[in-house]
Protein backbone atom coordinates (compact mmCIF):
# COMPACT_ATOMS: atom_id res chain seq x y z
CA UNK A 1 0.00 0.00 0.00
CA UNK A 2 1.06 3.71 -1.03
CA UNK A 3 0.95 4.90 2.80
CA UNK A 4 1.81 8.41 1.30
CA UNK A 5 -0.75 8.38 -0.69
CA UNK A 6 -2.87 7.23 2.25
CA UNK A 7 -2.28 9.60 4.44
CA UNK A 8 -2.66 12.72 1.80
CA UNK A 9 -5.84 10.95 0.35
CA UNK A 10 -7.96 12.74 3.45
CA UNK A 11 -9.53 10.20 4.95
CA UNK A 12 -7.43 10.32 8.54
CA UNK A 13 -8.68 14.44 8.61
CA UNK A 14 -12.23 12.86 7.96
CA UNK A 15 -11.94 10.16 10.66
CA UNK A 16 -10.32 12.17 13.32
CA UNK A 17 -13.27 14.81 12.72
CA UNK A 18 -16.15 12.44 12.34
CA UNK A 19 -17.72 12.12 9.20
CA UNK A 20 -16.87 8.14 8.30
CA UNK A 21 -19.39 5.92 7.87
CA UNK A 22 -18.92 2.72 9.96
CA UNK A 23 -17.09 0.56 7.30
CA UNK A 24 -14.70 3.25 6.25
CA UNK A 25 -13.52 3.68 9.99
CA UNK A 26 -12.80 0.23 10.84
CA UNK A 27 -10.60 0.28 7.40
CA UNK A 28 -9.19 2.75 9.16
CA UNK A 29 -8.74 1.68 12.88
CA UNK A 30 -7.00 -1.71 11.11
CA UNK A 31 -4.69 -0.18 9.25
CA UNK A 32 -3.29 2.12 12.28
CA UNK A 33 -2.51 -0.57 13.97
CA UNK A 34 -0.82 -1.87 10.54
CA UNK A 35 1.43 1.07 9.08
CA UNK A 36 3.23 3.33 12.11
CA UNK A 37 3.77 6.07 9.46
CA UNK A 38 0.00 6.23 9.65
CA UNK A 39 -0.91 6.30 13.25
CA UNK A 40 1.67 8.60 13.77
CA UNK A 41 0.11 10.74 11.41
CA UNK A 42 -3.67 9.79 13.15
CA UNK A 43 -1.77 11.44 16.52
CA UNK A 44 -0.80 14.43 14.93
CA UNK A 45 -4.28 14.66 13.57
CA UNK A 46 -5.73 14.02 16.76
CA UNK A 47 -3.45 16.75 18.55
CA UNK A 48 -4.67 19.09 15.77
CA UNK A 49 -8.01 18.55 16.95
CA UNK A 50 -7.81 19.22 20.72
CA UNK A 51 -6.14 22.23 20.05
CA UNK A 52 -9.39 23.05 17.59
CA UNK A 53 -11.53 22.50 20.32
CA UNK A 54 -9.55 24.34 23.19
CA UNK A 55 -10.49 27.43 20.56
CA UNK A 56 -14.07 26.47 21.68
CA UNK A 57 -13.78 26.13 25.61
CA UNK A 58 -16.81 27.30 27.52
CA UNK A 59 -15.98 27.52 31.18
CA UNK A 60 -18.87 25.18 32.41
CA UNK A 61 -21.62 26.40 35.04
CA UNK A 62 -20.19 26.22 38.67
CA UNK A 63 -21.71 23.21 40.86
CA UNK A 64 -21.75 20.82 38.50
CA UNK A 65 -18.02 19.24 39.95
CA UNK A 66 -19.93 19.24 43.24
CA UNK A 67 -22.60 17.22 41.91
CA UNK A 68 -20.37 14.79 40.43
CA UNK A 69 -18.06 14.56 42.92
CA UNK A 70 -21.53 13.87 45.31
CA UNK A 71 -22.31 10.61 42.74
CA UNK A 72 -18.83 9.44 42.88
CA UNK A 73 -18.68 9.31 46.63
CA UNK A 74 -21.82 7.34 46.54
CA UNK A 75 -21.57 5.49 43.96
CA UNK A 76 -21.06 2.37 45.63
CA UNK A 77 -24.29 2.59 47.93
CA UNK A 78 -27.82 1.68 46.51
CA UNK A 79 -29.13 5.23 46.69
CA UNK A 80 -26.06 6.62 45.06
CA UNK A 81 -26.36 4.05 42.06
CA UNK A 82 -29.56 5.41 41.13
CA UNK A 83 -27.96 8.97 40.89
CA UNK A 84 -26.18 7.60 37.70
CA UNK A 85 -27.83 7.66 34.59
CA UNK A 86 -29.91 4.41 33.52
CA UNK A 87 -27.28 3.17 31.45
CA UNK A 88 -24.15 3.52 33.64
CA UNK A 89 -25.83 1.58 36.85
CA UNK A 90 -24.39 -1.30 38.19
CA UNK A 91 -26.56 -4.06 38.16
CA UNK A 92 -28.07 -4.45 41.43
CA UNK A 93 -28.23 -8.45 41.68
CA UNK A 94 -25.91 -8.55 44.78
CA UNK A 95 -22.41 -7.78 42.73
CA UNK A 96 -20.87 -4.60 44.75
CA UNK A 97 -19.39 -2.92 42.04
CA UNK A 98 -17.87 -3.59 38.70
CA UNK A 99 -14.83 -1.66 39.61
CA UNK A 100 -12.38 -4.44 38.00
CA UNK A 101 -13.96 -5.92 34.86
CA UNK A 102 -12.65 -9.82 34.30
CA UNK A 103 -9.50 -8.67 32.00
CA UNK A 104 -10.48 -10.38 28.37
CA UNK A 105 -14.19 -9.87 28.53
CA UNK A 106 -14.64 -7.23 25.98
CA UNK A 107 -17.72 -4.78 26.10
CA UNK A 108 -18.95 -2.86 22.98
CA UNK A 109 -16.47 0.10 21.71
CA UNK A 110 -18.91 2.79 22.95
CA UNK A 111 -16.20 5.30 22.54
CA UNK A 112 -16.18 4.54 19.06
CA UNK A 113 -17.33 7.35 16.76
CA UNK A 114 -21.29 6.69 16.65
CA UNK A 115 -22.31 5.54 13.20
CA UNK A 116 -23.65 8.23 11.12
CA UNK A 117 -27.30 7.65 10.19
CA UNK A 118 -29.46 10.56 9.39
CA UNK A 119 -29.11 13.97 10.16
CA UNK A 120 -30.97 16.80 8.47
CA UNK A 121 -28.84 19.28 7.17
CA UNK A 122 -28.84 22.68 8.43
CA UNK A 123 -29.57 23.64 4.82
CA UNK A 124 -32.85 21.70 4.92
CA UNK A 125 -33.14 23.07 8.76
CA UNK A 126 -33.37 26.62 7.57
CA UNK A 127 -35.54 25.67 4.77
CA UNK A 128 -37.96 24.13 7.47
CA UNK A 129 -37.53 27.07 9.66
CA UNK A 130 -39.00 29.01 6.17
CA UNK A 131 -41.42 26.98 5.94
CA UNK A 132 -43.25 27.25 9.31
CA UNK A 133 -41.91 30.95 9.39
CA UNK A 134 -44.04 31.03 5.93
CA UNK A 135 -46.99 29.05 7.66
CA UNK A 136 -47.20 31.10 10.56
CA UNK A 137 -47.45 34.23 8.22
CA UNK A 138 -50.03 32.57 6.09
CA UNK A 139 -52.16 31.71 8.93
CA UNK A 140 -51.87 35.78 10.65
CA UNK A 141 -53.16 36.85 6.99
CA UNK A 142 -55.88 34.74 7.08
CA UNK A 143 -56.82 35.72 10.30
CA UNK A 144 -56.37 39.15 9.95
CA UNK A 145 -58.26 39.32 6.62
CA UNK A 146 -61.43 37.35 8.60
CA UNK A 147 -61.01 40.07 11.46
CA UNK A 148 -61.32 42.46 9.15
CA UNK A 149 -64.35 41.14 7.23
CA UNK A 150 -65.72 40.72 10.82
CA UNK A 151 -65.23 43.92 12.10
CA UNK A 152 -66.13 45.82 8.86
CA UNK A 153 -69.38 43.77 8.95
CA UNK A 154 -69.82 45.01 12.60
CA UNK A 155 -69.00 47.93 11.83
CA UNK A 156 -71.59 49.07 8.93
CA UNK A 157 -74.43 47.36 10.92
CA UNK A 158 -73.62 49.83 13.86
CA UNK A 159 -73.39 52.37 11.17
CA UNK A 160 -76.83 51.80 10.01
CA UNK A 161 -77.97 51.30 13.48
CA UNK A 162 -76.97 54.38 14.23
CA UNK A 163 -78.89 56.25 11.45
CA UNK A 164 -81.70 54.69 12.49
CA UNK A 165 -81.64 55.49 16.02
CA UNK A 166 -80.62 59.25 14.80
CA UNK A 167 -83.81 58.81 12.17
CA UNK A 168 -86.15 57.89 15.20
CA UNK A 169 -84.86 60.57 17.48
CA UNK A 170 -85.66 63.18 14.93
CA UNK A 171 -88.95 61.65 14.23
CA UNK A 172 -89.34 61.64 17.76
CA UNK A 173 -88.27 65.30 18.48
CA UNK A 174 -90.69 66.53 15.41
CA UNK A 175 -93.53 64.63 16.69
CA UNK A 176 -92.93 65.93 19.97
CA UNK A 177 -92.34 69.28 18.70
CA UNK A 178 -95.72 69.61 16.60
CA UNK A 179 -97.38 67.84 19.82
CA UNK A 180 -96.26 70.79 21.95
CA UNK A 181 -97.65 73.28 20.11
CA UNK A 182 -100.91 71.21 18.99
CA UNK A 183 -101.02 69.73 22.33
CA UNK A 184 -104.24 71.86 23.08
CA UNK A 185 -106.19 70.47 20.89
CA UNK A 186 -106.44 67.26 22.52
CA UNK A 187 -105.74 68.46 26.36
CA UNK A 188 -108.16 71.31 26.42
CA UNK A 189 -111.10 69.76 24.35
CA UNK A 190 -111.82 68.04 27.08
CA UNK A 191 -114.70 70.02 28.36
CA UNK A 192 -116.18 69.87 24.81
CA UNK A 193 -118.40 73.22 23.84
CA UNK A 194 -121.76 71.91 22.69
CA UNK A 195 -121.83 74.47 20.10
CA UNK A 196 -119.53 77.55 20.22
CA UNK A 197 -121.59 79.07 17.16
CA UNK A 198 -124.54 79.84 19.01
CA UNK A 199 -123.40 80.10 22.54
CA UNK A 200 -123.18 83.26 24.22
CA UNK A 201 -120.20 83.29 26.00
CA UNK A 202 -118.32 82.97 22.61
CA UNK A 203 -117.29 86.36 21.52
CA UNK A 204 -116.58 85.97 17.94
CA UNK A 205 -114.11 88.41 16.28
CA UNK A 206 -113.54 89.16 12.64
CA UNK A 207 -110.09 88.99 11.31
CA UNK A 208 -110.18 91.05 7.35
CA UNK A 209 -107.03 90.83 6.01
CA UNK A 210 -105.16 93.49 4.10
CA UNK A 211 -102.87 93.79 1.22
CA UNK A 212 -101.90 90.33 -0.15
CA UNK A 213 -104.63 89.14 1.94
CA UNK A 214 -107.36 91.62 0.75
CA UNK A 215 -111.06 90.02 0.78
CA UNK A 216 -109.66 86.82 2.88
CA UNK A 217 -111.66 86.74 6.39
CA UNK A 218 -110.88 84.43 9.16
CA UNK A 219 -113.25 84.31 12.55
CA UNK A 220 -111.80 83.28 15.80
CA UNK A 221 -114.71 82.47 19.12
CA UNK A 222 -113.09 82.77 22.23
CA UNK A 223 -114.97 82.32 25.55
CA UNK A 224 -113.57 83.86 28.31
CA UNK A 225 -114.74 81.70 31.37
CA UNK A 226 -113.49 78.65 29.66
CA UNK A 227 -110.61 79.91 28.01
CA UNK A 228 -111.84 77.76 24.98
CA UNK A 229 -110.70 78.92 21.00
CA UNK A 230 -112.24 77.66 18.33
CA UNK A 231 -111.36 79.27 14.78
CA UNK A 232 -113.19 78.53 11.60
CA UNK A 233 -111.34 79.60 8.22
CA UNK A 234 -113.19 81.03 6.08
CA UNK A 235 -111.96 82.54 3.08
CA UNK A 236 -108.03 81.69 3.63
CA UNK A 237 -105.75 80.66 0.52
CA UNK A 238 -103.83 77.48 1.60
CA UNK A 239 -100.00 78.60 2.51
CA UNK A 240 -97.33 77.65 0.09
CA UNK A 241 -95.27 74.62 0.64
CA UNK A 242 -93.65 74.24 4.25
CA UNK A 243 -95.60 76.95 5.39
CA UNK A 244 -98.82 77.00 7.82
CA UNK A 245 -100.90 79.78 9.06
CA UNK A 246 -100.60 80.32 13.26
CA UNK A 247 -103.06 82.09 15.09
CA UNK A 248 -102.20 84.53 18.23
CA UNK A 249 -103.36 86.46 20.93
CA UNK A 250 -102.69 89.51 21.50
CA UNK A 251 -101.59 90.47 25.09
CA UNK A 252 -100.39 93.77 26.18
CA UNK A 253 -99.30 93.95 22.43
CA UNK A 254 -97.67 90.92 22.75
CA UNK A 255 -98.33 88.00 20.63
CA UNK A 256 -98.96 84.60 22.33
CA UNK A 257 -99.11 81.27 20.35
CA UNK A 258 -102.52 80.11 20.35
CA UNK A 259 -101.58 77.14 17.72
CA UNK A 260 -101.74 76.41 13.78
CA UNK A 261 -104.56 75.83 11.95
CA UNK A 262 -105.22 74.17 8.46
CA UNK A 263 -107.13 76.31 5.24
CA UNK A 264 -108.69 75.44 2.11
CA UNK A 265 -112.07 74.72 0.49
CA UNK A 266 -112.95 71.68 2.72
CA UNK A 267 -112.06 73.79 6.49
CA UNK A 268 -114.24 77.21 5.39
CA UNK A 269 -117.06 75.88 7.55
CA UNK A 270 -115.28 74.04 10.13
CA UNK A 271 -114.29 74.85 13.31
CA UNK A 272 -110.71 74.34 14.37
CA UNK A 273 -110.01 73.96 18.03
CA UNK A 274 -107.51 76.44 18.86
CA UNK A 275 -104.98 76.68 22.23
CA UNK A 276 -106.79 77.80 25.22
CA UNK A 277 -105.98 81.81 25.65
CA UNK A 278 -107.06 83.34 29.33
CA UNK A 279 -106.68 86.66 28.10
CA UNK A 280 -106.99 88.64 24.71
CA UNK A 281 -107.26 92.19 23.08
CA UNK A 282 -107.24 91.15 19.80
CA UNK A 283 -105.99 87.85 17.46
CA UNK A 284 -103.54 88.14 14.82
CA UNK A 285 -103.13 85.46 12.27
CA UNK A 286 -99.46 84.89 10.60
CA UNK A 287 -97.89 82.77 7.92
CA UNK A 288 -95.34 80.93 9.73
CA UNK A 289 -93.08 77.33 9.06
CA UNK A 290 -95.28 74.18 8.85
CA UNK A 291 -95.83 73.49 12.63
CA UNK A 292 -95.83 76.55 14.01
CA UNK A 293 -93.20 79.32 15.30
CA UNK A 294 -92.86 80.01 19.19
CA UNK A 295 -92.09 83.78 18.04
CA UNK A 296 -94.38 85.19 15.62
CA UNK A 297 -92.42 86.42 12.45
CA UNK A 298 -93.85 90.07 12.49
CA UNK A 299 -93.79 90.79 8.59
CA UNK A 300 -95.81 88.25 7.69
CA UNK A 301 -98.53 89.48 9.64
CA UNK A 302 -101.68 88.26 7.44
CA UNK A 303 -104.92 89.83 9.26
CA UNK A 304 -105.95 90.76 13.03
CA UNK A 305 -108.48 92.29 15.31
CA UNK A 306 -109.58 93.75 18.33
CA UNK A 307 -112.23 91.37 20.45
CA UNK A 308 -114.81 93.52 20.55
CA UNK A 309 -116.39 94.15 23.96
CA UNK B 1 -3.26 25.90 50.30
CA UNK B 2 -4.16 22.39 48.51
CA UNK B 3 -1.39 21.27 46.90
CA UNK B 4 -2.44 20.08 43.12
CA UNK B 5 -0.11 17.33 41.12
CA UNK B 6 0.51 17.83 37.91
CA UNK B 7 0.31 14.50 36.09
CA UNK B 8 1.42 13.06 33.26
CA UNK B 9 -0.10 11.09 30.86
CA UNK B 10 0.22 7.54 32.04
CA UNK B 11 -0.44 8.82 36.03
CA UNK B 12 -3.68 10.15 35.14
CA UNK B 13 -4.86 7.25 32.48
CA UNK B 14 -3.75 4.91 35.55
CA UNK B 15 -5.25 7.00 38.33
CA UNK B 16 -8.70 7.15 36.14
CA UNK B 17 -8.21 3.21 36.09
CA UNK B 18 -7.45 2.99 39.46
CA UNK B 19 -11.09 5.09 40.27
CA UNK B 20 -8.61 7.54 41.43
CA UNK B 21 -11.20 10.50 42.60
CA UNK B 22 -8.03 13.16 42.46
CA UNK B 23 -7.21 12.13 39.51
CA UNK B 24 -11.09 12.63 39.02
CA UNK B 25 -11.02 15.98 40.20
CA UNK B 26 -8.01 17.18 37.93
CA UNK B 27 -9.48 15.65 34.63
CA UNK B 28 -12.82 18.05 35.38
CA UNK B 29 -10.87 20.97 35.91
CA UNK B 30 -8.44 20.25 33.54
CA UNK B 31 -10.53 19.47 30.12
CA UNK B 32 -14.45 20.51 31.15
CA UNK B 33 -14.13 24.14 29.86
CA UNK B 34 -13.13 22.17 26.72
CA UNK B 35 -15.74 19.47 26.65
CA UNK B 36 -18.33 21.99 27.96
CA UNK B 37 -17.46 23.89 24.75
CA UNK B 38 -18.33 21.45 22.48
CA UNK B 39 -21.67 20.48 23.85
CA UNK B 40 -22.55 24.34 23.55
CA UNK B 41 -21.09 24.38 20.46
CA UNK B 42 -23.37 20.84 19.10
CA UNK B 43 -26.70 21.41 20.74
CA UNK B 44 -25.78 25.30 19.44
CA UNK B 45 -27.20 26.39 23.22
CA UNK B 46 -26.37 26.27 26.89
CA UNK B 47 -29.54 25.60 28.72
CA UNK B 48 -29.12 21.66 28.19
CA UNK B 49 -25.35 21.43 27.84
CA UNK B 50 -24.60 21.04 31.88
CA UNK B 51 -26.32 18.23 31.92
CA UNK B 52 -24.92 16.39 29.40
CA UNK B 53 -21.64 17.70 30.83
CA UNK B 54 -22.88 15.89 33.90
CA UNK B 55 -23.78 13.09 32.12
CA UNK B 56 -20.22 12.76 30.21
CA UNK B 57 -17.98 12.88 33.45
CA UNK B 58 -20.04 9.99 34.67
CA UNK B 59 -19.52 8.10 31.50
CA UNK B 60 -15.93 8.64 31.56
CA UNK B 61 -15.77 7.54 35.27
CA UNK B 62 -18.03 4.31 34.97
CA UNK B 63 -16.52 3.30 31.29
CA UNK B 64 -12.62 3.73 31.94
CA UNK B 65 -11.75 0.15 31.51
CA UNK B 66 -12.66 1.00 27.88
CA UNK B 67 -10.07 3.41 27.25
CA UNK B 68 -7.62 2.10 25.34
CA UNK B 69 -4.37 3.76 24.60
CA UNK B 70 -3.41 2.25 21.27
CA UNK B 71 -6.71 4.70 19.93
CA UNK B 72 -5.52 7.29 21.05
CA UNK B 73 -4.92 10.19 24.02
CA UNK B 74 -6.90 10.46 26.77
CA UNK B 75 -8.00 13.43 25.85
CA UNK B 76 -9.28 12.42 22.47
CA UNK B 77 -11.32 9.48 23.82
CA UNK B 78 -12.84 11.87 26.75
CA UNK B 79 -13.69 14.24 23.55
CA UNK B 80 -15.20 11.17 21.46
CA UNK B 81 -17.81 10.22 24.55
CA UNK B 82 -18.34 13.87 24.78
CA UNK B 83 -19.46 14.38 21.39
CA UNK B 84 -21.09 11.15 20.74
CA UNK B 85 -23.06 12.11 23.52
CA UNK B 86 -24.00 15.71 22.73
CA UNK B 87 -24.96 14.28 18.78
CA UNK B 88 -27.02 11.58 20.34
CA UNK B 89 -28.87 14.94 22.31
CA UNK B 90 -29.22 16.81 18.83
CA UNK B 91 -30.75 13.88 16.86
CA UNK B 92 -33.30 13.09 19.70
CA UNK B 93 -36.63 13.40 18.44
CA UNK B 94 -37.80 15.04 21.72
CA UNK B 95 -34.76 18.05 21.32
CA UNK B 96 -35.43 18.75 17.95
CA UNK B 97 -38.99 19.47 18.81
CA UNK B 98 -37.64 22.02 21.50
CA UNK B 99 -35.04 23.30 19.11
CA UNK B 100 -37.58 23.84 16.24
CA UNK B 101 -39.63 26.17 18.41
CA UNK B 102 -36.51 27.94 19.48
CA UNK B 103 -35.91 28.16 16.16
CA UNK B 104 -38.79 30.29 15.29
CA UNK B 105 -38.03 32.71 18.04
CA UNK B 106 -35.05 33.16 17.94
CA UNK B 107 -35.93 34.22 13.76
CA UNK B 108 -38.44 36.54 14.91
CA UNK B 109 -35.56 38.02 16.96
CA UNK B 110 -33.22 37.67 14.59
CA UNK B 111 -35.59 39.42 11.86
CA UNK B 112 -35.98 42.42 14.98
CA UNK B 113 -32.71 43.14 15.08
CA UNK B 114 -31.57 43.22 11.38
CA UNK B 115 -30.29 46.10 11.15
CA UNK B 116 -27.77 45.48 14.49
CA UNK B 117 -24.57 44.14 13.76
CA UNK B 118 -24.97 40.32 13.61
CA UNK B 119 -22.01 38.53 15.44
CA UNK B 120 -22.59 34.10 15.35
CA UNK B 121 -22.01 33.55 18.67
CA UNK B 122 -20.34 30.63 17.31
CA UNK B 123 -17.57 32.68 16.60
CA UNK B 124 -17.40 35.19 19.20
CA UNK B 125 -13.53 34.85 20.74
CA UNK B 126 -11.51 33.36 18.71
CA UNK B 127 -13.04 34.86 15.34
CA UNK B 128 -9.68 35.88 14.37
CA UNK B 129 -8.21 32.87 14.31
CA UNK B 130 -10.49 30.75 12.99
CA UNK B 131 -11.17 33.91 10.49
CA UNK B 132 -8.07 32.72 8.57
CA UNK B 133 -10.02 29.76 7.45
CA UNK B 134 -12.19 30.39 4.35
CA UNK B 135 -16.19 30.16 5.40
CA UNK B 136 -16.31 27.18 3.22
CA UNK B 137 -13.59 25.80 5.51
CA UNK B 138 -15.26 26.79 8.61
CA UNK B 139 -18.62 25.10 7.44
CA UNK B 140 -17.21 21.92 6.48
CA UNK B 141 -15.81 21.35 10.26
CA UNK B 142 -18.14 22.74 11.76
CA UNK B 143 -20.53 20.35 9.55
CA UNK B 144 -18.59 16.83 10.26
CA UNK B 145 -17.14 17.57 13.99
CA UNK B 146 -20.25 19.51 15.52
CA UNK B 147 -23.06 18.33 13.46
CA UNK B 148 -22.34 14.99 12.86
CA UNK B 149 -22.49 15.50 9.31
CA UNK B 150 -21.95 12.71 6.47
CA UNK B 151 -20.04 13.23 3.41
CA UNK B 152 -23.18 12.75 1.28
CA UNK B 153 -24.49 15.18 3.37
CA UNK B 154 -21.82 17.46 3.58
CA UNK B 155 -21.59 17.51 -0.18
CA UNK B 156 -24.93 18.13 -0.33
CA UNK B 157 -24.86 21.72 1.86
CA UNK B 158 -21.66 22.82 0.43
CA UNK B 159 -22.77 21.97 -2.93
CA UNK B 160 -19.55 20.10 -3.83
CA UNK B 161 -18.52 16.77 -5.63
CA UNK B 162 -18.66 14.11 -2.78
CA UNK B 163 -15.50 12.98 -4.06
CA UNK B 164 -13.41 15.87 -3.20
CA UNK B 165 -15.25 16.25 0.53
CA UNK B 166 -12.46 14.19 1.83
CA UNK B 167 -9.63 16.16 0.17
CA UNK B 168 -11.49 19.57 1.10
CA UNK B 169 -11.60 18.32 4.42
CA UNK B 170 -8.05 17.79 4.09
CA UNK B 171 -6.48 21.22 3.02
CA UNK B 172 -8.89 23.17 6.14
CA UNK B 173 -6.92 20.59 8.39
CA UNK B 174 -3.87 21.71 6.68
CA UNK B 175 -4.88 25.22 7.13
CA UNK B 176 -5.90 24.73 10.74
CA UNK B 177 -2.64 23.48 11.89
CA UNK B 178 -1.02 26.07 9.99
CA UNK B 179 -3.15 28.81 12.03
CA UNK B 180 -2.54 27.07 15.04
CA UNK B 181 1.39 26.53 14.74
CA UNK B 182 1.76 30.60 14.41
Amino acid sequence: MDVQRYISSGILESYVFGMLPETEQTEVEKLVSQYPDVKAALDLLQQDKERFVQLYAVAPPTGIKNRLTEIIRQENTEDGNKLLPEELRAPMNGAKHNGHQVPGKKKPDIEKETPIKYLATPKSSSDRLWKYLTAAIVVLLIGSVVMNFFFFQKSTDYKSRYKSLIATKEKLDAEKEHQALTSSKETTAIPVDPDPLSNPDFKWTQLQGGGAYAGKSVSVGWNAQTQAVYLQAKIMPLPPAGKQFQLWAIVNKKLVDAGVFDTGAELTQELQHMKAVAVAQGFAITLEKKGGSTEPSMNQVCMSAKVTK
Amino acid sequence: MEYTPIYTEAELVQGLKARDQKVFSYLYDQYSPALYGVIVKVLNNDSSAGDVLQEVFLKIWRNNDRYNEEKGRLFTWMLNITRNAAIDILRSKSYKQEQRIQHITDHVNILNSALTVQLSTDYIGFSQILEQLTKEQRTLIDLAYYKGCTQEEIARALEIPLGTVKTRMRNAIIQLRHILNK
